[in-house]
């Protein structure tokens, strides 16, 4: 096989737009068509619309087709057949796949999937680690432990699939797993950008190994959070580890649909063979088509069977480019990934603020740590945000310095004022999986 | 070989692999081993056709 092909799919990746576009809609006529006849969820829900598949005849049409929103799936799976409710495709006996959503933003969502979507799991996240250099040579270490999420599950598949090697590092502890990548010489990784950073610090505070230069990692592919694209913390991480790093985005109800390629573009590519994205404005839900644009992504999984994703309203928040990339895929680009999430971006003494561009700005200020921990509440009727931070062991015990020039970037970056509290190294919260850094004490239940 | 000459190519081909796979499973009822086996690779082939569709019919 010839490793030095930069494409998983050399006939799809490369698809001029014109007939991508034409494929999109083939399938997306596919996947409602299949919807309407295996699903009394979703012919339900096109009968309340006043729309029947055969209507869709243009791209123009998609946007006819509801919504799906994941407050909907809880819903429906009160219903049989259980425990997935009757937006189910496919008889129980075709299921091979649990999984479930992480529950961050309330009861979890469960997943079912048929081995072929579990073929198409794989080959989504075999296209993204294909673009990132993976090659059947490397070793691949996956540092996380494998349960009902579906965090790297298919990530684990594709690997196989790609033909590496695959080294599942389930239940060691941190620093079991930094002594077993030193010891096999593992060559690539796969984990959150939170545990990227926690493993570097801990492989030199407690095992006096420095991960650029006495381990073997030479790309990292990142999820969970969306800190690879954020520019401070991906030269963190790429700094500690001497590594390339990757961010990919994905959901446990949509896919892998996003992807950072070799070129690292500073953007997500969209997986368009596989996955049909529309961006809306977030007050009105118009289309979003300029480019520098932000809005909200509503995504159709266009191969996905059992438990179908169409016009799923994914709260990411993404930004409309018409740049190309130097890789020469023709898939769409999302600069900066997943920007935010709608339930996120909040309003703070009524300016828009995006709680990700506080890690930006932490990240890049040398002698801080990599943990804060950011708090707005209310003082009175006035909002008020609390920045806590931690000095980076042997920075000056009074920083004051280093607080003249946080307070001065945040103000520059966000345009917003802060108390800022410094903590010792090692005191605030660590984190393996989805890190809960930002508080808004403002709404019930915000903690 | 340009990939959409490939994929004409070889099109005609993973369709008769579908269509012995699917022979092949259809026969296998009382033989799980064999039954199980053909349902994974008619999954694969699945996702191969997946992998080669053309935007036009």
């Amino acid at each position: 096989m010839n490793k030095t092909i930069p494409f998983w799919n050399p006939y799809r990746e490369t698809l001029p737009s014109e007939q991508l576009l034409q494929l999109q809609l083939k399938k997306f006529k596919r996947i409602v068509r299949w919807a309407y006849d295996h699903s009394r969820f979703h012919r339900r829900l096109y009968e309340e619309a006043g729309i029947v598949p055969e209507e869709i005849r243009t791209l123009d049409d998609v946007r006819r087709v509801p919504k799906v929103e994941k407050s909907m799936m809880r819903t429906i799976q009160l219903k049989d057949p259980f425990p997935y409710g009757d937006a189910l495709c496919v008889p129980l006996d075709e299921v091979t796949e649990f999984r479930q959503t992480s529950g961050t933003t309330g009861q979890p969502v469960y997943q079912p999937d048929t081995w072929q979507d579990w073929e198409w799991w794989s080959e989504c996240w075999a296209t993204l680690l294909w673009a990132q250099g993976y090659r059947p040579h490397d070793r691949v270490f996956i540092p996380f432990g494998y349960n009902v999420f579906v965090a790297f599950w298919a990530g684990h598949y594709a690997c196989e699939k790609i033909g590496c090697e695959t080294v599942p590092g389930g239940v060691l502890d941190t620093q079991a797993r930094i002594l077993k990548i030193q010891e096999l010489k593992a060559t690539a990784m796969m984990a959150t950008p939170t545990y990227v950073l926690g493993m570097a610090d801990t492989a030199k505070k407690k095992l006096s190994i420095d991960p650029a230069s006495d381990l073997t990692i030479r790309r990292i592919t990142c999820a969970g959070e969306p800190g690879a694209l954020i520019p401070a913390t991906k030269k963190r991480m790429e700094e500690a580890w001497g590594a390339k790093v990757f961010d990919h985005s994905g959901a446990t109800e949509i896919g892998a649909w996003g992807f950072e390629c070799e070129a690292q573009p500073g953007a997500l590519h969209v997986n368009e063979a596989m996955f049909l994205t529309e961006v809306e404005d977030m007050d009105t839900g118009q289309p979003v088509t300029e480019p520098g644009k932000r809005g909200k992504l509503v995504i159709t999984a266009l191969d996905r069977k059992a438990q179908p994703c169409i016009r799923f309203d994914s709260k990411d928040i993404v930004e409309i480019s018409s740049e190309t990339c130097e890789c020469g895929r023709s898939y769409r680009l999302f600069p900066g990934g997943v920007v935010g999430r709608a339930d996120d971006i909040t309003k703070i003494k009524g300016v828009l603020f995006a709680p990700s561009s506080v890690e930006d700005v932490v990240r890049s200020i040398q002698g801080l740590s990599d943990e804060y921990e950011l708090i707005v509440d209310k003082k009175g009727d006035v909002d008020h945000l609390l920045l806590r931070v931690e000095t980076a062991p042997g920075a000056p015990s009074e920083p004051k310095e280093i607080e003249q020039q946080l307070r001065t970037t945040l103000r520059l970056k966000t345009n917003l004022q802060y108390d800022i509290e410094f903590h010792d190294y090692g005191s605030l919260p660590r984190y393996e999986v989805k890190a809960k850094r930002f508080k808004d004490l403002r709404k019930k239940g915000g903690e | 070989m340009r990939p959409e000459v490939y994929v004409r190519e070889i099109s005609p081909q993973v369709e008769q692999m579908l269509k012995l796979a699917t022979s092949l499973y259809e026969s296998s009822e009382d033989f799980p081993a064999v039954n199980r086996n053909l349902k994974r690779i008619l999954a694969s082939i699945e996702m191969l056709k997946l992998n080669l569709e053309e935007a036009t019919d």
